[in-house]
């Protein structure tokens, strides 16, 4: 505006005024918030003012000045890059570090670095505890060999109470380690969950104030911090959008999902919406492991292995069925025959259909033992679900074009009508104006046309006048009364003389469109069983064209994560609680390919329970036989040797050909439990000794000295949460026996000493020299003699000693490993923490300068308010005083 | 960055003291603790060779325990052979000795003091005996792989270790002679002279029941019927087939033997039971096995076991004596007792059996036999005693190597796991230093800025 308004500079003055105090407003709040967790610091958006158009008289002498500053908003600073960056690395570092967290807490059980030793011995501090009470029972054997009194011998068994209680305390500690770490999962779970709906909640909040004009700042700082805090649970992918919500109106929305982590490319739902919108998800761990995922196609070496199990996808559950009696709804078509474990582990198949009611009969459940974590429907805070529309246009062949109907009537006459005249049309009777009808025919004609259109109201047509003619066309194709329009009206003229109307004429006959025969698919609405999704296919005729419309209202649903789609803390939970490493068997590594190489809990337990069994079974086969002479051939309880094939038979020598055969002559073979041949890899049967020996009668010597139980002595199942030395072993019915050797058959134990195994004093302690070697033998520790399903090689070839410090070893070198890289990971996070603070983050100078340059800016807006005054004051009030 | 702000600053620093902090607590640990390394995954390599040497320690420790007891019974076993020796022949002020008594027995043909010579030398065996049973601790010195029963025992003046006689010995009988030396028996019938399976006697090796070929054809011509008297291998009346013998009693083939043929003469011939030579033979084989019997302890030499589970004899410390190797045992060419007690035992009977102021006789040229056997056994005794000694000596020297290892892998161990104080105490003040100039910088870093010059 050129020309000045008396008073405009006032307004400029006062915009700066106001503009100072929003500065200084904002520099406040950003001083205020300097210690505020996530707070964002804010800006003033502000824009000169200049008023628009041009003046009503313009002249070359005038000038365009602004008005002043306008505040246009206060924004934050922030740089969503360093978001990403920071959250990817969060997410890595929390993994790292829970992943360190589970490692130590093993560490704290296993690390024997600097404990035990004898007190007041520093020779045996740091000698470990479990490790040195290995050699301690070597300790115990040498010396019961060098002096094989009854107290050496109840020293050895002290020694083996020792360990056995060292093993149980070790594998109770690593049990309760897995138990905590299961309860930390549930609380981190619980933990996420209560941030997504924060999350959910927020987006609420800033979608309410965004649609009131309120950019919601802090609300968006809040919703910052949680986005952050969530990356440290799982690698998440932040998208914004804008959304349409009518009215020309948009608002920002924002989606989260998870950041395609597998490395599986298969694998979709490692891209699982976790948040979309005012929708946000919430995690679970089902106590049952869910059936085969729906959302997951069965890979090609599982349709390779089993086709059938394309039979499946896409149900939610297996029901168990007898093929001989299927449900209601299935026939034999629908029957797989997949691998199912019973209740004991042991492998089987089951005959199964897939089903979508949870409520049927002979559902399959396992307990979720992987800890898969499930992701639940997508709700909105009042519960109600999500759904999301989408519909396509597709132009189809096969369909046939409307013709649109068209009608004339011609007026046939003409004459001049006086102004104020009337006449009637169709029953209605209009004033004709002055010479608006003529003796021309075609403009009478047009006339009546517009009359017609503009008093007799029809949707149908199109009325206009052609010529002498008026034509009625209709608005859309099809034959009059079918698709098309309703018949043309009946056009009368009620005023004979001057102008008449022709009958009325079909000009063009309406023809219908044809839809294209048979389409697919048919019109109608299709719902999928599993998502629910519903599909609308309609086909409609649009300018000649045919389309088909497919409508799809997409619902909502449950999601199973695969076993790699999550990275952050839940994650690194996850693999300390299930990781077996060499124990993995197929079905692990088919889950993840990197299984063999992944150690949790579950590996140090098993690892610690092949060590304890391995060290039982090797005890326990030298500890038991029969008795032998001098020579180390079997004899009865009188001395006699016995014969077989003719010979005697040398326990160290070992059978000769006729012997084995001999032995497979009289059916003394290995039977498994069910009573048949145990065979060899030719296929012919195995010669068992043992049956043939107790057949005869041969004298028993010695018994187990490790057991399931102190209760008995059962050996099977032995592990390091169960080992203990046998109940014959603590009762005194057997001792360690020194040898099998008896030269003097009815030689009795010396006064004082116990068990028949003893001390029986004519021989050389042979088998106590097995003992004192086996604890330096190298010994072969495969995984499968700990669980046959696994597909690990040699865990470990070496002595107890050895084995045990490689398992303190394996953990040690995945310390270290997981240390330094959370060590970069935790450095190059306080960096992006910094560098985000560096663009985000408020400083005292930047504020001090901002509240002297806005204070300025205030002080001078309010002097040039006291100049406008003082200049206004002179023109009203002193001006024209001169002369006076 | 960019733009450096109060609060990235204050987190940087934040990040950088907790560093400090960590880096200073590190070296306080380490310091207090005085060990490079306070868990495995500190140095996995230091401390898995560490563990291997503790481990190696704990095993010389063990092994040198054992290798201390048993050269301390060694020792105690020297002491009681020395006492042995002297009681068998060294001059000995305070007694007699058994060499003086046998020589002075030879050097009394007056016989004047035989009866007490013979005393003296019944309680010089007794003495010895007792020597014998002597026991380092618990267990008896001389049991061999035993240690809780006393080895010798003396019933009816005859000695039986560890309940088998020390004199026991496969009895001499007729029978072929195998390639390894043994002698497989020939089972005889005597009630029909036939050498037959089942005939369940054995003949005792007697020569002079064998009659030359010369010999027995002249009997038989003498009398026909006695051709049934000599051992036949078939009895067929007037085809009578006679077993063949070397001149020694071995059973030979007439067929492709090339000397002179000998024939059993029956009527001379003594037997005795396939049960008693059963019975015999194996306490002899009894005898033999104590004899050879070993009892290995480990003291450090490796300890280790072959492919089949036996131990591999030079891993392991015999530490068996055997009171037999020292005193002797079983029977010699002649038959005679190689055991020292049961020679002097056979002395004292020998000399008892002399009428008092009687002629010796025989007995003499039979007693100075004796004491050659006697010599004989004395010499295997001091020839294991010299062997013992050099055990002995090996015990010690292995003694003072396990000491040596034992400080030696300490060391070793200890130059893994232990500061360098002068090094740790360096760290520390320099980790202290650095914490120190942190807080400082800290201060300032809270303190200064723009607001703190307005007015």
């Amino acid at each position: 505006m050129a020309t000045l308004g008396t008073f405009d500079s006032f307004t400029t003055a006062r915009l700066g005024i106001y503009a100072a105090q929003h500065g200084l407003r904002v520099t406040g709040n950003n001083i205020s918030n300097i210690n505020t967790a996530g707070y964002t610091r804010q800006r003033v958006d502000q824009v000169s003012f200049k008023t628009g158009g041009n003046d009503r008289y313009a002249s070359f002498m005038d000038r365009h000045i602004g008005s002043g500053a306008l505040v246009r908003s206060i924004n934050q600073i922030r740089d969503p890059y360093l978001d990403i960056r920071y959250r990817n690395t969060s997410s890595s570092t929390a993994y790292y570090d829970t992943k360190l967290s589970g490692l130590q807490e093993i560490a704290a059980i296993l690390d024997e670095v600097g404990k035990g030793g004898k007190d007041g011995d520093d020779a045996t501090k740091g000698d470990g505890l479990l490790y040195a009470q290995l050699q301690e029972l070597a300790d115990q054997l040498r010396a019961y060999g060098a002096s094989p009194t009854s107290d050496n011998n109840t020293l050895i068994r002290s020694a083996a109470e020792t360990l056995t209680a060292l093993f149980q305390n070790y594998a109770g500690r690593l049990e309760q380690v897995r138990k905590d770490t299961e309860k930390d999962l549930v609380k981190n779970v619980e933990g996420a969950n209560e941030i997504l709906k924060n999350i959910r909640d927020l987006n609420k909040s800033i979608r309410d104030a965004e649609l009131h004009g309120d950019k919601a700042l802090e609300l968006r700082d809040e919703r910052n911090r949680q986005i952050d805090a969530l990356s440290e649970y799982m690698h998440i992918k932040v998208e914004y959008t804008m959304e349409d919500v009518g009215a020309g109106i948009q608002v920002e929305k924002l989606t989260i999902s998870l950041a395609n982590d597998n490395p599986d490319p298969k694998v979709e739902t490692d891209s699982s919406v976790l948040v979309d919108g005012l929708y946000a998800t919430q995690l679970s761990i089902p106590k049952d492991k869910p059936s085969l995922n729906p959302y997951i196609i069965p890979s090609a070496d599982d349709l390779a292995n089993n086709p059938d199990l394309e039979k499946l996808k896409g149900f939610l559950f297996l029901q168990e069925v007898d093929p001989a009696n299927l449900p209601d709804g299935y026939d034999a078509a629908d029957v797989v025959t997949i691998d199912w474990p019973d209740a004991d582990g042991n492998p089987q198949q089951i005959t199964v259909v897939g089903t979508n009611d949870p409520a049927a009969e002979g559902i399959l459940a396992q307990e979720n033992d992987n800890y898969t974590i499930q992701l639940g429907k997508l709700l909105d805070v009042k519960g109600e679900e999500w759904i999301n529309t989408k519909s396509t246009w597709t132009e189809v062949q096969g369909g046939t074009a409307g013709v649109n109907a068209v009608y004339s009537y011609a007026v046939t006459t003409g004459g001049n009508w006086n102004d104020g005249e009337l006449l009637e049309i169709a029953g209605k009777t209009f004033t004709v104006g002055q010479g608006e009808f003529t003796q021309d025919v075609a403009n009478n004609a047009d006339k009546l046309a517009a009359f017609i259109a503009k008093n007799l109201s029809n949707s149908d047509y199109v009325i206009s006048s052609n010529g002498p003619k008026i034509v009625f066309t209709a608005k859309k194709p099809g034959a009059i009364g079918g698709k098309g329009p309703a018949d043309a009206p009946d056009l009368t003229l009620n005023n004979p003389g001057k102008v008449t109307l022709g009958a009325q004429v079909n000009d063009t006959p309406g023809v219908d469109s044809q839809p294209p025969a048979n389409p697919q698919p048919p019109e109608g609405t299709v719902t999928d069983p599993v998502t629910g999704t519903e599909v609308t296919t309609a086909y409609v005729e649009v300018e000649g064209k045919w389309f088909q419309v497919t409508m799809e209202k997409e619902h909502t649903r449950e999601v199973v994560l695969d076993d790699n789609d999550l990275y952050g803390s839940l994650q690194a939970q996850r693999e300390t609680l299930t990781e077996e490493g060499e124990f993995s068997s197929a079905a692990d590594q088919a889950i993840d390919e990197n299984a063999l190489t992944k150690r949790g809990i579950p590996y140090y337990q098993k690892s610690f329970d092949l060590l304890a069994r391995q060290l039982a079974q090797h005890f326990n086969e030298l500890n038991q036989g029969y008795m032998l002479n001098h020579k180390g051939n079997y004899v009865d309880k009188d001395g006699k040797e016995f014969e077989l094939a003719g010979k005697p038979v040398s326990k160290y020598d070992g059978l000769t050909a006729e012997q084995k055969q001999a032995l497979i002559d009289d059916g003394c073979v290995l039977k498994d439990e069910n009573g048949n041949n145990i065979l060899d890899d030719d296929g012919n049967p195995i010669p068992d000794l043992e049956r043939w020996l107790d057949a005869k009668g041969a004298v028993k010597m010695g018994g187990p000295l490790f057991t399931n139980s102190n209760a008995g002595n059962d050996t099977d199942g032995i592990t390091a949460s169960n080992i203990d030395i046998s109940k014959g072993w603590s009762s005194g019915d057997w001792m360690v026996v020194p040898k099998f050797e008896v030269l003097f058959p009815d030689d009795k134990p010396a006064d004082g000493e116990e068990g028949e195994g003893g001390l029986n004093h004519t021989t050389q302690d042979i088998n106590i020299n097995h003992m004192i070697t086996l604890i330096d033998k190298g010994l072969v520790y495969d995984p499968k003699d700990m669980d046959p399903d696994a597909i690990g090689k040699n865990l470990f070839t070496g002595s107890f000693n050895d084995m045990f410090s490689n398992m303190m070893g394996v953990q040690a070198k995945d310390s270290k490993a997981t240390n330094i890289a959370l060590n970069n990971d935790y450095t190059t996070l306080v960096a992006l923490d910094s560098s985000r603070e560096g663009v985000s983050g408020v400083d005292l100078n930047d504020e001090a300068m901002n509240m002297m340059q806005y204070q300025k800016a205030m002080n001078a807006a309010m002097r040039l308010m006291t100049a406008i005054d003082e200049a206004l004051d002179r023109l009203i009030n002193n001006t024209g005083m001169a002369g006076r | 960055m960019i733009r450096a702000t109060t609060g990235g600053v204050l987190k940087s620093y934040r990040a950088n003291l907790m560093n400090s902090f960590i880096s200073m607590n590190k070296s306080r640990d380490t310091m207090l603790s005085q060990r490079n390394f306070n868990s495995y995954a500190e140095d996995p390599a230091a401390a898995a060779k560490a563990f291997r040497l503790r481990k190696s320690r704990m095993t010389v420790d063990s092994q040198h325990s054992i290798c201390s007891d048993t050269l301390k019974k060694y020792q105690t076993a020297y002491s009681c052979l020395q006492s042995m020796d002297e009681v068998l022949d060294t001059k000995n002020p305070s007694m007699n000795t058994i060499k003086e008594a046998v020589l002075k027995w030879l050097d009394d043909p007056k016989g004047d003091a035989r009866e007490q010579l013979s005393k003296v030398l019944d309680q010089m065996s007794e003495i010895l005996v007792q020597n014998m049973n002597q026991k380092y601790g618990d267990n008896f010195i001389f049991a061999g792989a035993d240690g809780h029963n006393v080895p010798f025992e003396i019933k009816d003046n005859k000695l039986y270790y560890r309940g088998v006689s020390v004199d026991a010995a496969i009895p001499n009988v007729m029978g072929t002679k195998e390639a390894d030396g043994s002698v497989t028996p020939l089972e005889v019938d005597p009630n029909t002279n036939l050498a037959t399976t089942g005939g369940k006697f054995y003949v005792k090796m007697d020569t002079s029941a064998l009659v030359s070929k010369d010999d027995f054809d002249a009997a038989i011509a003498a009398d026909p019927a006695a051709v049934r008297n000599y051992l036949m291998t078939d009895g067929t009346a007037g085809a009578e087939k006679h077993q063949a013998f070397d001149s020694k009693g071995n059973v030979v083939d007439p067929n492709t033997y090339t000397g002179d043929i000998y024939y059993l003469d029956m009527t001379k011939a003594e037997t005795m039971t396939v049960e008693e030579y059963d019975a015999q033979k194996l306490e002899a084989e009894k005898l033999e096995y104590l004899k050879n019997e070993k009892y290995y302890v480990d003291i450090g030499l490796g300890f280790q076991e072959d492919k089949n589970g036996n131990l591999i004899p030079s891993s392991g410390f015999n530490a068996a004596l055997n009171g037999i190797n020292f005193f002797g045992c079983g029977l010699d060419e002649d038959g005679d007792p190689k055991n020292i007690y049961s020679i002097v035992q056979r002395l004292t009977q020998l000399s008892d059996s002399v009428p008092e102021g009687g002629d010796c006789g025989g007995i003499y040229d039979e007693f100075k036999r004796l004491v050659g056997k006697l010599e004989t056994a004395s010499s295997n005794f001091k020839t294991e005693f010299t062997n013992m000694a050099a055990s002995t000596t090996k015990l010690e020297n292995n003694e003072k190597l396990l000491e040596d290892n034992f400080y030696n892998l300490q060391e070793q161990y200890a130059a893994l796991e232990d500061v360098d104080m002068v090094d740790s105490i360096t760290s520390f003040i320099w980790a202290q230093y650095c914490y120190n100039a942190a807080l400082k910088v800290g201060n300032n870093v809270l303190s200064e800025s723009l607001m703190d010059y307005l007015r």
